[in-house]
Formats: structure tokens, sequence, C-alpha cells
């Protein structure tokens, strides 16, 4: 079977603006939507660029957005995409700048990860004395103990250390959409894989009052996308809302949107109804309110009020 | 130009655990990588790293293993090394946040492997090499380190024996970029992309290999290439060991288990050389199923197969539409690492003073002939932090030395003669037209004929490479012209493995000779070293392996 590809195209040293590409390709059994691009790229059209390493499903590296869908092109099957769409639509992942063609800008998207100091805070005191050596003969090593239990949320099949820093959850991210700084989920994924790790020694819950801070996990929208287009089968929402609900716990509630929760709760429990004025005033305070008035304005005018904002 | 007293080149798991060894101490160390680090090939290790834990497991058990499993071809001091320093490399892997799976009595769990003759291979489900590089590449940003990504190096620049640097290739910018160091480390993997079917990255196209040797550093035992008995039929994607580790069973069109016929003590946990032959000869007799052979997993129970092997069954679907749990998964052997590479000390020195290698692309040999499986991801790790240390006390007296800015203006000239060629040749094509070449003609079963024809295919690639016409001719991303240079690296790399190959009289681990068909220790055990002559011309020299403990003995299992 012949089927197009038809890819978004955009070199700014040659173009002036974007525009799309067919190409004919022939099809063998079981080829992918990334068997398909390196097909073009050494046949056909060698300008074709996009990233890709080890063609399965573990290192991230070709995700771009298939027929409208953030997806790994490796993972992607051609026959399907065509069943469905009757063409291979290919345009670079949302939500970061195109550097060329199906190639973006991610350095944002690492800059992040890096910001959530994703790794072990400290040491747990029996693993501090331990002292790098080899073994002599006959001696034997002693293991520090962990229990299964201990990492009962770092194990699983789709759990977040799993993540593969793909950025289809990134490109997909609702939150992201509304604020470019916002940390977006495969970050917070990676907060919240550290912030369960039985070894971190983050002795005054530090991760969770970073991640408490403007643009941090609080800004998520519970859109679910992550969770939706998450080739690995990881929902990075499911991380944030327990690291939610361990802040409220752990009275972490400086953040706009612990106190909306909070005040949420309190309304109900007090009054079996939501006062969405005092819900606004205990989340941004006379401030808040004020800084709310346009958009409450315009989003009357034009008959919608934003959850979040109201 | 850049100036760094440490350039590593690479950032799979052995360039990682380097770096993050020289960073703990405040070294200025940078990482120089064609891919962001996590996208690196080490990512995508399933199955396990091998150390000897249990109280009635040893590391000498492990040592033993090791040696038999490299066909007495491994210098044992440096699997001596290898397997006693194992348990406090996993450990300390521990300490930096790797997670494990652990067993009932909160120790590491592990599963059995091929050639061991103990469950010693640590794991995290079937995905411990991702585990293993996302956790040592937090620890390299726990360190705030310096990161070139999407950087190519096209040479290494030496000045009288001494390294001075590397020159390397912009990708986003299209620019060329000298990097004077006082130190080098090439943890750049295996190749590969040598051959058709194999379970490697696209990147791993031998880039640090073909570098070094025509640099002058010689290259070790390259005739030596593992091929993986359980790959996926139509794609050649991996599917782990760890599943035979977990009870996975063999089967052919007559639904036998035949590893009884070739390994009838360890049966399917036979090492890779022995299984891969044994399947290949199974479908050459007419025993395969549609030129594969069935791995199958059924009785294991869906449970099992979820909890341990959840990447395997959903790769099995997703690449090969068969769902483990019900179907048995068509499998064949697949080309899959590199016994050989840059030689090095046990330190991970090389001839050159201040240039180092590790892991895959290095070989100081603890693989000798034949990998066992769990032992890769071991190497890395072990050699990489040992290079780490070393190149930490050779920088106590080490200077810049002079850097050879001609050499940045020499690859630039290559770079831009191929794009300024309008050549008929596509090297995509060329590429495929090596890589069947060589899965066909340099093999599973080798013989002379067949590799003389393929040295002939090789010469003439050669020729028709210089034919080579590239599309893109943007300093922007041009991944057209990297993939042209990185055709010749696996050219001259095929070439090395070839030449190898042929003069190789015997047949040990992974190197079969139908011609050959035994092992000649009175001749053959030894190194092959290969180097370039002026005229870029393959010139082998030999050199002795290290027996300490175990004398050669025969090797069934």
């Amino acid at each position: 079977m012949e089927f197009k590809v038809r890819a978004y195209r955009f070199n700014p040293e040659i173009d002036d603006k974007p525009y799309y590409k067919e190409y004919a390709v022939q099809d063998f059994p079981g080829m992918t939507v990334l068997n398909a691009l390196m097909k073009i790229k050494s046949e056909i059209d060698g300008t074709l660029s996009f990233r890709r390493s080890c063609r399965s499903a573990i290192c991230g590296s070709c995700a771009m957005k298939i027929n409208g869908i953030s997806k790994l092109a490796c993972k992607t099957q051609v026959n399907p995409e065509i069943t469905k769409f009757g063409i291979i639509n290919v345009e670079p992942l949302a939500n970061m700048p195109v550097v060329r063609d199906l190639i973006v800008e991610q350095e944002s998207f690492f800059d992040k990860i890096k910001e959530v100091r994703p790794y072990l805070l400290g040491q747990r005191d029996d693993e501090e004395h331990y002292k790098f050596h080899a073994l002599k003969e006959g001696e034997k090593i002693i293991q520090p103990v962990y229990y299964k239990s201990e990492f009962q949320n770092l194990t699983g099949n789709n759990d977040t250390p799993n993540c593969i820093l793909c950025e289809c959850c990134y490109s997909e991210c609702g939150g992201v959409v509304g604020n470019k700084n916002y940390l977006g989920p495969a970050a917070l994924a990676k907060l919240y894989r550290y912030s369960e790790d039985p070894r971190d020694n983050d002795r005054n819950g530090s991760r969770l009052v970073n991640g408490s801070k403007p643009d941090g996990m609080w800004d998520c929208v519970h859109c679910q996308a992550c969770e939706e287009f998450c080739p690995k089968g990881i929902s990075p929402v499911k991380g944030i809302v327990k690291m939610h609900e361990k802040a409220i716990k752990n009275s972490i509630n400086f953040s706009s949107g612990a106190k909306h929760i909070i005040s949420i709760a309190k309304s109900i429990g007090e009054t079996g109804r939501l006062d969405e004025v005092k819900v606004a005033f205990d989340t941004g305070g006379i401030t808040g309110l004020i800084n709310d008035l346009p958009m409450a304005f315009g989003a009357g005018l034009k008959g919608k009020i934003p959850p979040h904002q109201a | 130009m850049l100036k760094h007293d440490v350039v590593i080149v690479g950032a799979g798991l052995a360039g990682l655990r380097a770096c993050v060894e020289l960073r703990k101490k405040g070294i200025d160390a940078i990482i120089v990588s064609k891919v962001y680090p996590t996208r690196s090939h080490s990512g995508a290790a399933q199955g396990g790293v091998n150390a000897a834990f249990d109280e009635n497991d040893s590391w000498e058990s492990h040592f033993f293993d090791t040696v038999k499993g490299s066909d007495y071809l491994g210098d044992q001091d440096a699997i001596e090394i290898l397997t006693s320093e194992a348990p406090a490399n996993i450990l300390e892997l521990q300490r930096m946040g790797v997670v494990f799976n652990r067993n009932d009595l909160g120790g590491i769990a592990q599963r059995p492997f091929g050639g061991q003759s103990f469950p010693r291979s640590c794991y995290y489900a079937d995905a411990v090499g991702h585990m293993m590089l996302h956790g040592l590449f937090d620890n390299v940003l726990k360190y705030k380190t310096k990161i070139l990504y999407e950087y190519f190096v096209t040479s290494l620049v030496v000045d009288n024996g001494h390294v001075s640097g590397v020159v390397a290739y912009d990708i986003k910018n299209g620019k060329f970029e000298g990097i004077a160091a006082k130190a080098v480390l090439f943890a750049t993997g295996g190749y590969g992309q040598v051959y058709s079917s194999n379970t490697n990255a696209l990147i791993n196209t031998g880039d640090g290999m073909a570098v070094s040797i025509k640099a002058g550093v010689p290259l070790m035992d390259m005739e030596f290439v593992q091929f993986h008995p359980t790959t996926l039929k139509s794609t050649g994607i991996l599917v782990t060991e760890g599943a035979r580790g977990e009870g996975a069973y063999l089967l052919n069109s007559l639904g036998v288990r035949f590893m009884s016929k070739y390994a009838p003590k360890a049966m399917e946990l036979a090492p890779r050389d022995v299984v891969a032959r044994a399947e290949q000869t199974e479908i050459n007799e007419g025993r395969g199923v549609d030129g594969a052979i069935l791995l199958d997993v059924r009785h294991l129970g869906k449970e099992r197969i979820m909890e341990r092997l959840p990447q395997i069954m959903q790769l099995s679907i997703d690449f090969e539409g068969v769902n483990p749990i019900y179907e048995p998964i068509p499998i064949r052997p697949g080309m899959h690492y590199s016994m050989g590479g840059i030689k090095t000390d046990n330190n991970g020195r090389t001839v050159i003073q201040g240039y180092y290698s590790a892991g895959e692309s290095a070989c100081v040999s603890v693989h000798g002939a034949n990998r066992l499986g769990g032992n890769s991801l071991l190497d890395t790790v072990v050699f990489g932090r040992r290079a780490g240390v070393d190149i930490a006390e050779y920088l106590k007296d080490a200077a810049f030395t002079k850097f050879d800015e001609s050499l940045i203006k020499r690859d630039e000239e290559i770079f831009e003669k191929l794009k300024k060629s309008n050549g008929k040749e596509r090297h995509g094509l060329l590429k495929a037209e090596l890589q069947e070449e060589m899965r066909a003609n340099v093999g599973v079963f080798r013989e002379e004929k067949a590799m003389k024809k393929a040295v002939k295919k090789i010469e003439e690639l050669k020729e028709r490479a210089k034919n080579i016409g590239v599309d893109d001719k943007s300093k922007l991303f041009n991944t057209d012209i990297v993939e042209a240079f990185e055709f010749s690296n696996i050219l001259l790399i095929a070439e090395v493995i070839a030449n190898g190959a042929i003069l190789r009289k015997e047949s040990r681990g992974a190197h079969y000779r139908n011609d050959y068909p035994e092992r000649d220790d009175e001749n053959w055990l030894k190194h092959t070293l290969a180097t370039l002559d002026a005229q870029g011309n393959i010139k082998f020299d030999f050199s002795e392996v290290t027996i300490t403990k175990f004398k050669p003995q025969p090797r069934t299992y």
C-alpha cells in the first residue's frame, strides 16, 4: 500500500514561514511512523529533519505530533493511523519553540527538570557510613535493608521512575499553554518520584515547599492530558494530586492553590455550599480579588466564569 | 575555542559514571554528547546488572563464570576487578538514587542470567538500564555539570603522544568548535548500525572507535561481535535475557525445547554465543518458524509477566503484534554488542597520555570473545568509575598541551565538501547495503570466502561513498550531513571487523568459523590490535592475554 506523509516543514534559515510537504511512501508490514520518516529521509528528501535514537520507545527522542496528538513516532504504527485519518500528518511538539521541521527547542523543558532538584537530598544514616571498596578473597558485602513496601510507589509498571522525558505530556499540557513558566507534568512527576523515595533525606519538607511556589504544582489545571498522552502509561497528575494532599496534611499552605482548596473545604463544611467570593478572597486576599476583577468582568460579559479565578 | 580540564564524550552510563566521580571532587569536567544524555542507548538495557550479593554466592564464582563466558580471551586481572568491585558499585548506585527491585529480606532482588552459575542479576523490572541512566544523569545535574548536547565529535587532537582535546560539530548551529582539555574520556558506545537487524539505537555508529583509530589508538578484538539470541523478528528490538532468566522457553517449529541438544545443562540460560548459534542452526536446518524461533513465556502467567517483564510485553504488542501472555514471541539472533573496542588498561588509559575510554567503546578486556548478559552495565559503572578516579589523579600534574587548530579547519572542510557535493549516491542506501552485507557474511557463522566477499563489498562502497550527495545544504540542525559522516565511521569499523574476522583462524566465543570450527589456544589465545598505516590501510598486531587464576579448559554448558 502506498500512503501519504504530510510533514510540517520550516527552516528559518531559508523559509519565511512554515509550510507542509507531502511524500508518498510504500509501506511494509509493521511499519512505524519513524520507519516512514527514515525512509523519506534516506530515499527521497534528506532535508526532512527530526530527532531519533533507540526506535524502541525508551529514549524519548522522536516525540512529535502525529495526526494532532503528541506521540513517539517509533511506537506509532502506520496502518491504524491511515485507517483512521487516511494520512500521516507530522508536526513538531507544542509548547516549545520550533528549531527546524519536527525539531523543537527543549532547553526550557530540561531547565524545569533541573529546578525540582531531581536527586536525593542527603543520605539515610545507615548509608552514610558506607565506604566503597573492592572485595577481598572470601569477603562478602553487607547490604542496607529496604523493604518492598518502602518503594511501593516507585516500582510499579506505570510509576514515575519510568518517565523517559519525551515531552509528550509537556506538549499536551493545558497548564503550560496558560503559563509558560509552569513546571509542567514531567518535572512534577520527577519531583513526586524523589519525594516518595524512602532514601530521600528532605528534613524540612523543602521539596513540597519549593513545589508549592508560583508556577509549581498548584498551577496544574487537572486536565488529565499528561496521563492520557503518556506513551509509558504514567500519570503525572496522580502524583501531583498526591503532592497536593501531602502539602495540605503537612500544613504547607502558603500557596494560593492550597488556600483555595482549604477555603473550598471550609466553605462547604460550614455552610454546605460554595461561597465563591469568600473562596476568592481566601485564595488571593484583597489584591487577588482586585487583580481578578477585570478577568471576572471580561468573562462575565462573555457568559463564562473560569472556576480557578471565580 | 573552549577550554576545560576534562572532556567526557558520550553520556551513557560509563560517561555519566565517570562524570559524577569527577564532579563530586569539584573537577572542571564537561559532557559532550551527540544527543541529550537521557537519549543514550544505555537506557535501552533491560535485564540486569550482575553482582554477587547472596551469602551462597561469591564474587569468585562470578569471576570464573565471566572468564569461562569470555572463552578465556578476557584478561583475568581486569575480570577480577570487574567482579570484586561489582557489589560495592551496585550499592553506590543505590546510594545515588537508583531503585532496584527488592527480595523478601529487604535486599536487592536478583534473577538468573545466561552463563551465570547463580542468580546474581540485579534488576528494576525489565528496564534497569533506563533506571540507571536516569539515576546517574540526575546526579550529574546535582553537581551542576556543563553539558554540550547535540555536539558531534569528529576528531581527537593529540600533541606528541599527549591528548590536547577534541574537535566537535555543534549540530544545532552548524559550527565547528575546538575544545581543549587536559584529559579526554571517550564513552561513546558501540557500533550496532554496522549490521542490519541489530538491537542498537540509530545513534550507535561507532564514532568514538573510528575517531580513535584515525588518531592512532589501537582497536582491540574487533572481530568479536555479540549476537543476542532474542530480538524481535521484524524489527530486531531487544527482548531481554531476563525473560529466559524468569523461565521462558525457546521452541522450534516442532514445539521442541531444542536447547537440550546444544546445552543440556544450562538449556535456555547458556551464554549468548551458544544460544544464538543454536537458534541459527535450527533456522538453517528448516526447523524455524518463518525464519524465526519462538520465545514462550506463557507458562509464567499473566501476573508475573506484568510484574517482571512489562516492557517486553508492551514491545511485543507494539512492534510485533503479539501479546506474550497468550502467544509465543517470534525472535531471532540480532547484532547486539561489541566485545572489542578502544584498547585500554584497567583504569581506562589508552596509549595516548590523558586519553581514556570506558564502557562499550572500550576493550579492557573483560568480555573477551563473548560477553555474559548483565556484565555490560557492570562494565560501564566499574570502569567508568575507575576512569573518573584515575583522571582525577592524572590531573594533579597534567597540563594543557598544544592544540593543533588546523584540525578544526580540516573537519570543517570535510563537511563543506560533503555539503557541496551533488553526487548521485545516497548515504542512507549505501548504509543499508553495508548492513545487509555484514549480517549475511560476517554474522553468526563465518567463513573465509564469504568474508572476503564482504571485504570486497566494503571496498566497493568506499569507492561509491566518494560520490555521496547530501540534500541538506543548511547550517541549522543539519542531520543529513551528520548521517553522512556517521556512514564514513561505520564503513571504517566494518572494515576493521571483517578483516579481523578473516585473520582469526579459529572459533572462539562469538567468533565462529565454519572453516575453523575449533578453538586454537596454541595459536590464537591472543588479542588482535588493529591500527591504520599512513595510507589508511588496516594492519594487525597481537598482544598477550593475561591469565592469572584459571587455565583455559574446554567450554561446555
